[in-house]
């Protein structure tokens, strides 16, 4: 099991729902990795990370977590994972360790000593009610109560939407902590563009139900520029693949280009003078993609 | 607020700052070669550490120190370790020339586009050295 390279597998994935479609996905996390995947509203981020957690039955394709199928190994594969996610509802079970002594008692890699030092780094102390807890200490209460597991794969929807810029850098100092022996493997949903882009190894994009990319976050940052150039007597370049017009103000042009594919070199035989090109945030460059598929 | 005491290995990085924050690393790091802060022979942390020590990306240390091997200022011994090179100051020296030289070389492009004769040229290099000192 050591020798596996990918923590989380997805092939040709299907879920379909009244009105919306999910796939087919391909998907793949290695193992070790800060996973990013990031997507508008509504384009099925929650929808694959409840599939992958096993809640609710695909329609079609394969996920397989740590090399086990997802529905065969479907215990195994919950005894490794934990997840974090925007509902957080603890408030029954009354004070911060009542709420970690009653999740401890199903997880036998525990570790007590990780849960004390992440109650302090975290400020939450035992005898604090957790109806009274702010939105943030809340969901630190429950990354906590993930991390103590020890898990191979932690799963995280949104964790950061709400938080202040102090806690949002707890947390990730801490997923990076998590990471540190290169055995374990966070896959997070989340809006915070600019964090992503910092923290994590790999990004996936996916917008209505579909990956659109996914890959090394530095190789996909660079990958993509912002073209600006002149075209020839006003006429807007023809159709050339790997670049996306953005905007247009007589000859002057504004594209997103992919610098893996041939559309540089096709733009210069078009006879685009001028041109220059301008490196892209990972939000920029989401922004223009998924506008493209609008 | 306190003060954190804490190892600090290289200078501040920040996306603010320009160019990628693994070239910032680079850099960063080649400044401490250069300056003799790091010297050949000490032990670098891993690239997982130093990732959780900055806040950026794993991916993004490892490909700084691979550059860095790949110049020869650290280099990587299977299951001991990263260290700094025996010739990683030479190295770092030698890159930071190489930087200085094309920047240079851009600066006397653009006066010269500017209409500076040479010897304005030389005269404006001057005066720049000496508000540096």
């Amino acid at each position: 099991m050591n020798n596996l390279t990918h923590a989380i597998e997805i092939r040709q994935l299907l879920k379909k729902y009244p009105g919306f479609l999910l796939g087919p996905v391909d998907m793949t996390v290695p193992k070790g990795a800060i996973y990013g995947l990031i997507g508008p509203n509504g384009a099925g981020k929650t929808t694959a990370l409840d599939l992958i957690l096993g809640l609710g039955s695909n329609d079609g394709g394969e996920i397989r977590v740590l090399g086990l199928d997802h529905r065969r190994d479907a215990v195994a594969i919950k005894q490794q994972t934990a997840y974090v996610g925007p509902e957080l509802n603890f408030a029954l079970w009354g004070k911060v360790g009542s709420a970690i002594r009653f999740v401890r008692g199903f997880f036998p890699d525990w570790d007590e000593a990780y849960c004390t030092r992440l109650q302090k780094e975290f400020q939450l102390d035992a005898g604090t009610r957790i109806a009274t807890l702010s939105f943030g200490a809340k969901t630190k209460l429950s990354l906590l109560l993930a991390l103590a597991r020890r898990p191979r794969v932690l799963i995280l929807d949104e964790p950061t939407t709400g938080l202040d810029a102090i806690s949002k850098q707890q947390v990730f100092a801490e997923l990076l902590k998590a990471v540190e022996d290169g055995e374990r493997t966070v896959l997070i949903s989340s809006h915070g563009l600019g964090d992503i882009e910092r923290f994590a190894d790999h990004v996936g994009i996916i917008n209505r139900g579909r990956l659109l990319l996914e890959g090394r976050t530095d190789e996909i940052v660079e990958r993509f520029r912002l073209a600006e150039f002149f075209t020839g007597a006003g006429t807007a370049p023809a159709k050339v693949p790997g670049l996306t017009m953005l905007r247009q103000d007589g000859d002057r042009c504004r594209a997103l280009v992919d610098q893996s594919s041939g559309a540089m070199a096709a733009l210069q035989s078009a006879g685009a003078r001028q041109l220059s090109l301008t490196p892209m945030t990972l939000e920029d460059l989401f922004v223009a993609l998924v506008k493209e598929e609008a | 607020m306190s003060v954190e005491r804490k190892k600090m290995i290289l200078g501040p990085i920040s996306p603010a700052a320009p160019g990628t924050l693994y070239q910032q690393i680079v850099d960063g790091l080649k400044r401490e070669v250069s300056e003799g802060r790091l010297k050949p022979g000490l032990p670098l942390p891993s690239f997982r550490q130093l990732a959780e020590d900055l806040l950026v990306s794993v991916i993004t240390v490892k490909r700084a120190y691979e550059e860095l091997e790949r110049e020869g200022i650290i280099y990587r011994r299977q299951g001991l370790g990263t260290f700094v090179a025996e010739q990683g100051h030479d190295r770092s020296r030698e890159a930071k020339l190489n930087a200085a030289q094309t920047l240079l070389q851009s600066g006397v492009r653009e006066a010269a586009e500017a209409g500076l004769k040479p010897a304005e040229i030389l005269e404006l290099t001057r005066q720049i050295i000496k508000e540096n000192h």
